[in-house]
């Protein structure tokens, strides 16, 4: 028996030899200067960032996304030391690519909405190959944890933005309260159990491309509805949610609604296709004038177009007041478009979500593709 | 403050003005834009809430402040 417990504890020769105090001691190192999210990170060498500038094509030195406001700017090179301290794997950089070109594309990420007490976060919705190809989870728990390609391709985003864009809490970063999707939020579409085509093939994409599809978002909200099969009864489940009037800073606001595979099949089965379902949602997401008024809101002000009430010295009227609705039901988006519709989580229970967005309304999203083996996009 | 740092570096004298709640974030900014000791206006936060009387009286109260950043002869 001692003999038996004397090889137990001997080194196994498959586990790699590492000075933990080394190990501590880096990861203090980053700690101390403050370029984390408050996790520890993984120590970057050249050689590691070498295989991360390996997967793609691009220059180091080319610009993925400016902050002119901050003069600074994100380089490939900057994205993938920041990649490597989140702990993606290098074939995750693509990805993380693709959600930065998506990022400049969507817009508001380069106009200091990361600075704003709103306190939204990136939220990057994959689809194609690639979800399989690096593991990505858009089944059971896909907002959760337990993935590494999500939780680090988010992750990553958030380390560029607090150490290349200097955005961290308390200093530059004036979130009031920000939202857990602060710390990564990276979901892939789960084609394989939806009854629809992928969302990049919505727009514009072969489902045999890889994409990356950014937003800029407020809030998650959950929708359990597990007692109906009525289609019109769940999809107005969905628009009373996206019309709560918490949500209602500007005149209108914006969503992705991200149905279970069983909703999705729900609305599939009745012959409904996304489009059927955001124009559903249009149509139905409203509020009375009356319940504006009694939270202050039945109003827009002059120059902001923010929610206010009637009496305020800068109050004019909505747009649908503007057009001889006063006393009717006045929608609180702006087209159909303003809903996107994909699909994830695990097909065991009536459960959905509503991604509050933030950014366009009704706009095309910034669905980008994701750069293959070959370097080519 | 970076529109009151690029308005004075313009020639047009301002005075940026900001709620207690964002000295941190303020000083920062002025960091960035290379004008650390930038020295700005604070007022009580909140500031959205309030209304005219209440803006004016705010108002009032800080153009001494304002007026001694501006510098002006007389």
């Amino acid at each position: 028996m001692a003999a038996a417990a004397g090889t137990d504890q001997a080194p196994r020769a498959d586990l790699p030899l590492a000075d933990a105090t080394e190990i501590r001691r880096a990861m203090e190192y980053y700690a101390e200067r403050d370029w984390t999210d408050g996790l520890p990170v993984v120590p970057v060498t050249e050689s590691y960032l070498a295989e991360f500038l390996a997967q793609t094509r691009r220059d180091p030195d080319e610009v993925v996304l400016s902050m002119p406001h901050l003069n600074r700017q994100c380089t490939v090179r900057l994205a993938a030391i920041n990649a490597a301290l989140a702990g993606c794997r290098p074939e995750y950089f693509p990805v993380v690519l693709a959600a930065w070109d998506s990022l400049r594309a969507e817009g508001y990420a380069g106009r200091a909405i990361w600075q704003s007490t709103t306190g939204t976060a990136p939220f990057l919705l994959v689809n194609g190959p690639v979800r399989r190809r690096i593991g990505m989870n858009a089944a059971g728990n896909v907002f959760g944890s337990g993935f590494r390609a999500n939780a680090t391709i988010g992750r990553a985003i958030r380390l560029t933005a607090i150490n290349t864009f200097g955005l961290r809490p308390h200093q530059l970063d004036q979130a009031t309260q920000g939202t857990p999707a602060k710390c990564t939020a990276c979901v892939a579409e789960n084609e394989e159990e939806s009854p629809w085509p992928p969302l990049h093939a919505d727009h514009g994409l072969d489902p045999s491309d890889s994409a990356v599809t950014a937003m800029i978002i407020r809030s998650c909200l959950h929708i359990e509805a597990r007692h109906t099969t009525v289609p019109e009864q769940l999809a107005l489940d969905l628009a009373g949610t996206i019309s709560r009037t918490g949500a209602l800073i500007h005149e209108t606001t914006s969503a992705l609604v991200v149905l279970g595979p069983e909703h999705a099949r729900l609305f599939g089965h009745a012959g409904w296709g996304k489009a059927d379902l955001s124009r559903f949602i249009y149509d139905h997401a409203v509020r009375t004038r009356a319940e504006l008024a009694a939270v202050g809101k039945d109003a827009i002000a002059r120059q902001t177009r923010w929610r206010v009430p009637a009496d305020h010295p800068d109050a004019v009227p909505d747009r649908a007041e503007a057009e001889g609705n006063r006393d009717d039901d006045v929608r609180v988006l702006n087209s159909p478009g303003a809903v996107l519709v994909a699909v994830a989580g695990a097909n065991n229970a009536g459960v959905s979500a509503v991604i509050e967005t933030f950014g366009p309304r009704g706009g095309p999203p910034a669905v980008v593709r994701v750069e293959d083996e070959r370097g080519t996009t | 403050m970076a529109d009151g740092i690029l308005l004075e570096r313009a020639g047009v004298p301002a005075v940026s003005i900001c709620t207690d709640s964002f000295v941190i974030p303020a000083r920062a900014m002025a960091k960035v834009y290379g004008f650390p000791g930038y020295e700005f206006v604070t007022v009580p936060h909140p500031l959205a809430s309030l209304d005219q009387a209440q803006l004016e009286e705010l108002a009032a109260g800080v153009l001494p402040a304002m007026l001694r950043i501006l510098g002006p002869e007389s």
